[in-house]
């Protein structure tokens, strides 16, 4: 038996160098995000630096871990689904083999034995080139973090821990194992007449499994578009992301019933061509193929557009919000609250709420993500000193329990932050600490600010609890308010003259805040798929190359019936570009589904539909494909139409 | 090399090893059903070589298939070597593709990527037989092929091709041997050789032979000829010759 396995390898060098790339790519994939997630789950950080350097980088590391810690299961599904798709593809592509294998006296169990063991060499192949591979990847994807500034130059990660590289492996090679083992109890049903028939495909390419599968996450697509749209936005979000992931589950394993529809549009696009009606025909017939092409490619598109248009969305949304909860004409940027106190004698302008950044240290009993029991915690950033009626009248978010009305003498109001970062925010009565100028205060919580999208500040102390030089030393952001009948562009032009500092529109300000997020969310965008996104396009590339080199014989018969190397190798093309369409279309509907779910869920809370469509990404993703799969398709079609058709035709394929 | 040295006690005296009794066999459904076998009536001996024969579309095929447990019936009876094909489970079946039929196929059907030798040794590989090289050197030389054992398919003849087939179909020395159009991607002199090499098997061992063929000529060098059309039996011929096989298949296909 296993010299046979041998011998097959040997044979079907694409089949299963598609398979080992897929298992080999997927395991260094998985071993380098296990890996570099180690790495920044527990980072040296050097005792030399400052406090605020060293909490600033460990803000950093906790957003490189919490990215990874989103990326290490993003690999792992798509490890799953292109390792399995590409196996359960290869073990398809074999069906005359297997059926010449029963008429011989095969028993169902050897069949299944027969393919468990390939698969098994396979994976373990897989493993033993992955885990190298993986060295390599964690470099890269330490590269990347650095780049995007989560982690510091010269970070140096860990390369090889026995227990993610075994982790890797061993995940590899069960995926292996797993995708061709329903692939394998079908091909044990194979019918030995099987062999003698002219094509292989009598396969049935809606199995029991592709249904059960393909219904079952389409309906929980279903509940999650429908429950992202009472869902508050960061639910419907991350709703979104979950919703490609699922959706794109769905879609793939019912592309099948897809395919039909859209070779009769491209019979339809193609009409007057011989080899359009031809390349119709292909995609008709190939659905098992076409679809196991497009699956990867469904779930990359969906993926990256899907998380582009939830990030987008996010970003959106902070800008709408903040301009809706704040009610002024100007946002001035003061380097120091010097310069903001000459606000208020400007002419023209009728109200100044001045919010001073002050670097005085909170430290407050909270818990931490959950845990029991509170403890002291020094929040040093963000830490903001208002003058309460004036923050009052500019900013609208009416806090959730207390009032701000009560924010003077030794009190504090507790900012939108705690809650965004985990922390258990101190409630109306609690005391928190401050250290000003050397000596500690103690302050009553007098109010609670709700969460909002946008993190905010973590603490408001009212002013004049605040030594005179410490407030006129503190950046200041300010919101100006234009007395009726000025125009807003003329105080603006007597801010800047009179050197108080930068200014800004509400409307621009909150833009601004928004495009800062982008750039932010963009980071996390480029460590969440970077990697993940070009192993998703080395599956789509693998089906291609798989599927195409198996149709050497159908290529050469239609060559001997009259079509010349070109206009095979344009038909081809033809077909790759139906895949491509097929894929991008239902990668699309996924993503459109989780924009609907965001659109509603936005409408409810900021009073706009905030809807965002990535055109950039969604024009390179379509190039992207269609480059990718036509370029595969020709390049293999080439190599599939070298040999001589005669010779071909006549060989057992 | 005596083919079939361990052929039965029944296989010896002669007796019916394969009937079919109103036997029906169709595809499809609705308006393109095709009725392939219509209520096919035949017994075919023990120790004889029967062609069949008739026009494309006359259930050849389908019923060597349904004769060797390769598809079934939709209604009737097909006894192999007495036991009823019909209720045959998967392992029932298995069990006869290993031991008492063979198949020789028109496109041949080797595995491409072993040798001569390794195609031959597979059935017994798959029967979990010990598999010694002596059993499939010798398959090989009864078919004249010994010097070619390390060779690959693609390195071969078509005609040499269809030889190693006879050889693994034979290794195994199977009761009945089923060819589906032996010859029928064969060049002449090839084809010869082929149709003499089974004659011989016939002659010198008694072997079973049950072949479909297209070619008046192959159907020549067999004992007896059935005639099939429309999916029944219409006509049976003992010591054909090609003149008269052509002129009754003429005739039947009017």
């Amino acid at each position: 038996m296993l010299t046979l396995s041998l011998s097959t390898l040997r044979d079907r060098k694409q089949l299963f160098a598609g398979a080992l790339v897929a298992i080999a790519l997927g395991v260094a994939l998985v071993q380098s995000s296990l890996h570099v997630l180690h790495s920044v789950s527990d980072p040296a950080i050097p005792a030399r630096l400052s406090r605020a350097e060293r909490d600033d980088m460990r803000e950093n590391y906790v957003g490189a871990a919490v990215t990874m810690g989103l990326q290490a299961p993003l690999v792992v599904f798509l490890a799953i689904l292109v390792v399995g798709s590409t196996c359960s593809f290869a073990v398809a592509q074999r069906r005359r083999d297997l059926a010449l294998l029963r008429v011989l006296g095969a028993g169902r169990g050897q069949t299944k034995r027969l393919l468990a063991t390939e698969s098994l060499l396979l994976g373990v192949a897989g493993a033993l080139l992955g885990a190298p591979l993986g060295v390599a990847m964690t470099w890269v994807q330490t590269r990347l973090l650095e780049h995007v500034g989560f982690v510091p130059a010269g970070f140096e990660p860990v390369y090889w821990h026995w227990g993610s590289v075994l982790a890797a492996s061993a995940a590899g090679a069960g995926i292996a194992l797993l995708g061709s083992w329903s692939a394998a109890r079908r091909a044990a049903r194979i019918r030995p007449l099987e062999s003698l028939r002219e094509t292989g495909a009598a396969a049935r390419v809606m199995t029991r499994g592709r249904w059960c599968v393909g219904v079952v996450c389409l309906a929980l697509s279903v509940v999650l578009v429908v429950g992202a749209q009472s869902a508050d936005p960061i639910g419907a979000i991350t709703i979104a992301m979950t919703l490609s992931i699922v959706g794109a589950v769905a879609l793939s394993a019912l592309s099948p019933l897809v395919v039909p529809l859209a070779a009769r549009l491209f019979g339809m696009v193609f009409r007057r061509s011989p080899l359009g009606a031809l390349a119709e025909a292909n995609i008709r017939d190939g659905a098992r193929r076409t679809a196991s092409v497009a699956a990867p490619l469904i779930t990359l598109v969906s993926l990256v557009l899907g998380l582009s248009g939830a990030l987008g969305v996010l970003a959106r949304s902070i800008g709408v919000e903040q301009e809706r909860l704040t009610r002024g004409d100007i946002v001035v940027a003061s380097a120091n609250g010097e310069q903001a106190a000459r606000l208020a004698g400007v002419p023209g302008v009728a109200d100044v709420s001045s919010q001073l950044t002050v670097p005085v240290p909170v430290t407050a009993e909270v818990r931490k993500d959950g845990t029991r029991a509170a403890r002291p915690h020094t929040f040093e950033d963000r830490v903001v000193a208002v003058d309460a009626a004036a923050y009052a009248r500019a900013r609208t978010l009416a806090p959730k329990s207390g009032s701000l009305a009560d924010l003077h003498g030794d009190t504090v109001a507790v900012g939108p932050a705690l809650p965004a970062e985990g922390f258990s925010a101190p409630k109306v009565g609690d005391t928190v600490t401050v250290a000003v100028a050397g000596t500690e205060r103690k302050l009553r919580v007098v109010a609670v600010l709700p969460e909002t999208l946008d993190i905010g500040d973590r603490f408001l102390l009212p002013r004049e609890i605040l030594p005179a030089g410490v407030l006129a030393a503190a950046a200041s952001e300010s919101i100006v308010t234009v007395a009726p009948g000025v125009p807003v562009a003329e105080v603006e032009e007597r801010i800047r003259a009179a050197g108080i500092g930068g200014t800004a529109t509400v409307a621009e300000w909150a833009d601004r805040r928004a495009e800062a997020q982008q750039d932010g969310n963009d980071k996390i965008f480029a460590v969440l798929l970077g990697l993940a996104g070009v192993y998703a396009l080395v599956g789509v590339v693998n089906a291609l190359v798989i599927a195409t080199a198996e149709r050497r014989a159908e290529f050469a018969v239609a060559r001997l019936s009259g079509l010349e190397r070109p206009q095979v190798v344009r038909m081809a093309v033809v077909e790759a570009c139906a895949v491509a369409a097929i894929g991008l279309g239902l990668g699309s509907v996924v993503a459109a589904a989780g924009m609907a779910g965001m659109a509603k869920s936005t409408a409810a809370v900021t009073g706009t539909a905030i809807v965002v469509v990535p055109w950039g990404t969604l024009a390179a993703t379509v190039l992207g494909a269609f480059a990718v799969t036509v370029t595969a398709a020709v390049v293999t079609a080439r190599a599939a139409t070298r040999e001589r058709p005669a010779a071909l035709a006549a060989a057992r394929t | 090399m005596r083919y079939g040295a361990a052929g039965s006690a029944a296989v010896r005296t002669g007796g019916p090893v394969l009937e079919m009794r109103r036997a029906v066999r169709g595809y499809g459904t609705g308006d393109a059903r095709v009725t392939a076998l219509d209520g096919v009536d035949l017994s075919l001996d023990a120790g004889s070589w029967t062609a069949v024969m008739g026009p494309s579309g006359s259930g050849k095929s389908t019923l060597l298939h349904c004769a060797a447990g390769l598809d079934t019936l939709d209604s009737g009876q097909a006894v192999l070597l007495g036991e009823d094909l019909s209720g045959a489970d998967d392992k029932r079946l298995t069990r006869l593709r290993r031991g008492t039929v063979g198949f020789v196929f028109q496109n041949f059907n080797l595995v491409a990527s072993l040798t001569a030798e390794q195609n031959v040794a597979l059935p017994l590989r798959l029967a979990g037989r010990e598999v010694r090289r002596e059993d499939a050197r010798r398959a090989l030389a009864a078919v004249g092929l010994a010097d070619r054992a390390r060779h690959r398919p693609r390195e071969m003849s078509g005609g040499q091709q269809q030889r190693v087939a006879i050889a693994r179909a034979m290794v195994t020395q199977p009761k009945v041997l089923f060819a589906d159009e032996p010859t029928g991607a064969l060049d002449s002199t090839s084809a010869r050789t082929v149709l003499g090499l089974l004659r011989n098997m016939a002659d010198s061992t008694g072997q079973t032979i049950v072949m479909v063929t297209h070619d008046p000529s192959a159907a020549a060098a067999a004992d007896a000829v059935v005639f099939l059309a429309d999916g029944r039996v219409i006509d049976r011929m003992e010591q054909p010759s090609a003149h008269r096989v052509a002129d009754r298949l003429a005739s039947l296909e009017v």
